[in-house]
């Protein structure tokens, strides 16, 4: 019996796991030291980690010849990966091949692949955070200077008041969630922005259910009131920030008796939510996709900087912005510079600065802008890509319009995938690799409160399955002449010259609590409560933003607006969840949330299976009538293979992000 | 019988139950106490173990289909709470599940009575900390251990002093001043079906079934098929798939599920086996991320509803 402490490999929150092994037994338990959960898990956690022992796991490297796949040696694998694109590279040059990395993949593995593709000379390289949080860290950094949560979990308890837009947090990051749960009860103000009737919406002291994507209308309309209300932070607007003019004129326009017609809130709804938030302070602001994905994602977070900028929310412990991360690693995956405009650090690739990379890596680094997710499968359509390598993601569930993934895909001359198991994507490869999963490797993954956080291995790998930083690091000695890494530790100490905000944490220090960054001579305990006393700008901006309708409406023949996004049981394309076999049980299939008001009007009986229908394509699934989504709505999960409701989503994208609009689409459902 | 040691005689003994079994003990790691091999009982943690060791006797999942020859296993420094665990469940699993009572039979509990009463913690409700049923109970007392031994035990303190037991006695009065139980006599016919506390619960309950997790006295699972083996794995009647017919849960609503584990606890296994399902081990409320509050079941005053 062995007792490893790690992280839970689902949401960002980063719990703090003790699992204790015997066999395949495995028993879970919360670690009660550790700040981010002291102890508590959701349902995911305690139930959800069997999918390591499935027998579906990947447990040799493959290579698809002739429409078969053939089990091959690890050598083969690599070799001919590696052969491979190289001569693409060769023929075509480096931005005709493309890497997607992975958020639920660890800092060193991340950092290794964004290292591999820049050194073989393209910015090409990727990931999930593109569709989730890539609006944050752009957003977040042209207002504050630095894309990630201000305070910490813990000082959350500290707050007055929250206020909630875009994440349904008891469900998405539960231990969160319950935490804003606790302090309600105990009579902490609740302001809930969702579309949908979420568990905390119902306990909120105002739940503005508004119209998906018109959150700026929304938040300056809230703004509006505190100005002419003048509750507006002076002292914090004059000491520490810009721009505070130029925004106040962009925000005239949006008097809540304006903007009722855009969002559907009463103008005193909004006013009372608006003085909650300025005048109960410290109020602390949580948001998630509801807020980024959307063709708006970057304004919208802006938006709600600017919100926290006017009444001072920002600094204090209790206040604060916090951007919701999705996945175990998201913050830690961007850090590490896996996107295609930042080097590690979040040095942009046009910058200067990347000198501090070709002097750590000895190497001249392509300085363009590479492919975000979004645009690598357009590329390869088109045939300017003619490789792919993915790491961990399975975007012919996960990506919007996935149909033209598909058709994309096919125009490859190579496509690797690198996974645990062999989903709808890896299925379509020509050479397979199989991975460990995070509860057999080391490393370190950094939760959504910037914690670093160490993972320890609990169990060994099946079969041949190899660390995904040893695959990398074995094709990264092939085609991009590094010398080649001992350990993740190796890695690590790495990052740590490569991003400042690294430095200071090393293995051990992290160890057993993880440290928040940034972490450094300045900071050597880490940080918890960012912009204390200055902002990484100086002085952080507002800027103004102004709203302007999504991508899609509604029309005679596409009359409901569908949102879609995950539900409590299961995570991302459901490869892991829906391989844990009491949180498939609890949510086994796809289906539609409709209220109960369209349901009579289209003569829909609940579990009845019906037609969705978007501009961009048709899935079949089941209907699930509901209180939880209002009149004129629809929600669909985004977990299920065998109904992939991203056939329905376009592909318009936020110009700034690139984040597709996966918030707002035009549907029709039918029996 | 009643004994008392010294620390190298408990060791001896120790020594000698090893010999016939593997010994397994509290051990911290951390900062956070488990279950893990031990070779001494110096290695054993008198604190409370982080998690009531349920899976000595159900495990968290395991194929039904065969039924191994299980290893004897002695397990020192349960605590009380959690071995009173296995004799409630007794009355409901034992000879009726053979997983359970293959590893029941060949496991001996050591259990370490807690020297101070813990935050939080009732077990003085439900009869302990010093209980009448056990393997072998210890008591420290500074360098002294006093022990009492089953019958079926007691050949492994045989040549050791003998003790009258009143330190057990005297301390259990003591303990019961400093943690008064609480009243729980007629909770059965006392609680009520329509109260308003299943709603306020279910406002708050996130489903994650720690409640049951971490429960010592719970012991429902679910069975699927899994290739060729047939799994059962710990379950939480909290879940909405639990017992699920081809008409779903008959208990549609969080509330009704929650009200559920709490009548299972109070009402249904009281009437039927005329004991509470509940130890007074606080598990459940130290690991609820949203502070429900099982002694509030309990100490409610339902009269006025």
């Amino acid at each position: 019996m062995v007792s490893v402490l790690t992280v839970c490999p689902y949401c960002g929150t980063g719990c703090q796991i003790v699992v204790n092994d015997e066999g395949t037994e495995e028993r879970v338990i919360g670690y009660s030291r550790s700040p981010v959960n002291e102890g508590k898990l959701c349902i995911k956690g305690y139930s959800g980690l069997s999918y390591n022992f499935s027998r579906d796991r990947l447990k040799y490297p493959m290579i698809n010849r002739d429409g078969e796949f053939v089990r091959v040696s690890w050598k083969e694998a690599l070799d001919e990966t590696a052969d491979r694109l190289l001569e693409i590279i060769n023929e075509y040059g480096p931005d005709s091949i493309a890497f997607q990395a992975s958020a639920k993949c660890t800092n060193e593995e991340n950092y290794l692949m964004q290292k591999i593709a820049r050194l073989v000379g393209t910015n090409n390289v990727d990931h999930c955070a593109r569709s989730c949080h890539s609006p944050t860290a752009l957003g977040l950094i042209t207002t504050l200077g630095a894309g990630a949560a201000t305070g910490s979990i813990e000082s959350l308890a500290a707050a007055r008041t929250y206020f909630v837009i875009g994440s349904n947090t008891t469900e998405q990051h539960p231990i969160i969630g319950t935490k804003l749960v606790t302090e309600r009860k105990k009579g902490k103000n609740l302001v809930v922005a969702d579309p949908r009737k979420t568990q905390l919406a119902e306990l909120a002291t105002i739940h503005l259910q508004f119209n998906p994507g018109t959150d700026i209308a929304l938040l300056n309309s809230m703004m509006y009131v505190i100005l002419e209300e003048h509750l507006e932070d002076e002292k914090f607007i004059s000491d520490r920030t810009e721009g505070f003019q130029e925004f106040r004129k962009a925000i005239d326009k949006h008097s809540p008796e304006i903007t009722e017609g855009i969002t559907g809130i009463r103008p005193e709804e909004l006013r009372r939510a608006a003085r909650l938030i300025a005048r109960d302070r410290p109020t602390s602001i949580l948001y998630a996709m509801g807020i980024t994905q959307h063709i708006h994602g970057t304004e919208n977070v802006m938006s709600v900087s600017n919100l926290a900028l006017l009444t001072g929310n920002i600094g204090v412990r209790g206040s604060g912005i916090f951007p919701l991360r999705g996945q175990n690693n998201v913050q830690g995956s961007s850090d590490m510079g896996v996107l295609s405009e930042w080097y590690p650090g979040y040095v942009p690739v046009d910058s200067p600065k990347v000198e501090r990379f070709e002097k750590l890596w000895n190497k001249r680094l392509p300085r363009n802008k590479g492919l975000a997710l979004s645009e690598m499968f357009d590329a390869a359509a088109e045939g300017r890509v003619k490789a792919i390598y993915v790491m961990g993601e399975n975007p012919l569930v996960t990506e919007a319009s996935v149909s033209d993934v598909e058709t994309a895909i096919h125009n490859l001359k190579l496509f690797v995938v690198q996974d645990i198991f062999m989903t709808l994507t890896a299925g379509e490869a020509d050479i397979v690799l199989p991975a460990s999963t995070s509860l057999e490797k080391e490393g370190t993954f950094t939760n959504t409160e910037r914690r670093i956080q160490k993972v320890n291995p609990v169990y060994p790998s099946p079969g041949e399955a190899k660390p995904d930083w040893w695959i990398l690091n074995e094709i990264g000695k092939r085609i991009s002449g590094i010398k080649g890494y001992e350990s993740p530790r190796d890695i690590f100490e790495e990052i740590r010259q490569a991003i400042p905000g690294y430095a200071g944490a090393t293995y051990d220090n992290i160890y057993p609590i993880g440290k928040q960054w940034p972490i450094n001579e300045e900071n050597p305990a880490g940080t918890e409560i960012l912009h204390t006393k200055t902002f990484p700008l100086g002085r952080a901006k507002f800027v103004p933003v102004v709203y302007a309708p999504p991508a899609e409406s509604v029309d005679e023949k596409y009359d409901m607006i569908m949102t879609t996004g995950r539900n409590y049981f299961h995570y991302h394309s459901g490869t892991m969840s829906r391989r844990a076999d009491i949180l498939e049980r609890e949510s086994p299939e796809p289906y539609v949330e409709i209220n109960a008001v369209d349901a009579k009007r289209l003569g829909i009986r609940n579990s009845q299976a019906v037609t969705v229908e978007s501009r961009h394509g048709t899935i079949r699934t089941k209907a699930r009538i509901t209180e939880k989504v209002p009149p004129g709505i629809v929600f669909v999960p985004f977990h299920y293979d065998e109904s992939r409701v991203n056939r329905l989503v376009g592909k318009q994208v936020d110009k700034l992000s690139k984040i597709p609009e996966f918030k707002v689409v035009a549907v029709r459902v039918f029996a | 019988m009643n004994y008392i040691l010294s620390k190298e005689e408990m060791e001896r003994v120790f020594a000698a139950i090893s010999v016939d079994f593997e010994s397994y003990g509290a051990v911290e790691k951390e900062g956070e106490v488990v279950f893990d091999r031990v070779h001494s009982l110096a290695e054993v943690s008198e604190n409370r173990s982080r998690y009531a060791p349920k899976e000595f006797l159900i495990r968290r999942n395991e194929n039904v289909l065969y039924l191994e020859e299980q290893q004897r296993k002695a397990v020192f420094g349960i605590k009380s709470c959690d071995l009173k665990g296995f004799y409630l469940m007794d009355k409901q699993v034992l000879n009726r599940d053979p997983f359970y009572t293959e590893r029941r039979n060949k496991t001996l509990f050591v259990n370490f009575v807690c020297n101070a009463p813990c935050e939080g913690g009732f077990c003085s409700s439900f009869g302990g900390p010093v209980l009448d049923e056990f393997d072998i109970q210890v008591l420290r007392e500074g360098n002294n251990y006093h022990v009492m031994a089953s019958d079926k035990y007691d050949k492994y303190f045989s040549g050791y002093r003998n003790d009258d037991g009143s330190y057990f006695s005297d301390f259990n009065r003591k303990f019961n001043t400093e943690m008064p139980p609480l009243e729980v006599d007629g909770l059965e016919n006392r609680i009520k079906w329509n109260s308003p506390i299943w709603k306020e619960f279910a406002s708050r309950c996130i489903s994650c079934g720690a409640c049951n997790y971490s429960c010592p006295t719970c012991y429902c699972f679910d069975l699927y098929d899994d290739g060729d083996e047939r799994k059962r794995e710990w379950d939480s009647c909290i879940l909405s798939g639990f017992t699920s017919s081809s008409a779903g849960n008959i208990r549609s609503g969080l509330d009704e599920r929650l009200r559920q584990r709490f009548y299972h606890k109070f009402v249904y296994f009281k009437k039927s086996k005329d004991e509470f399902l509940c130890t007074g081990c606080n598990r459940c409320v130290e690991d609820c991320p949203v502070g429900i509050d099982i002694k509030e079941v309990i100490t409610h005053d339902y009269s006025l509803e």
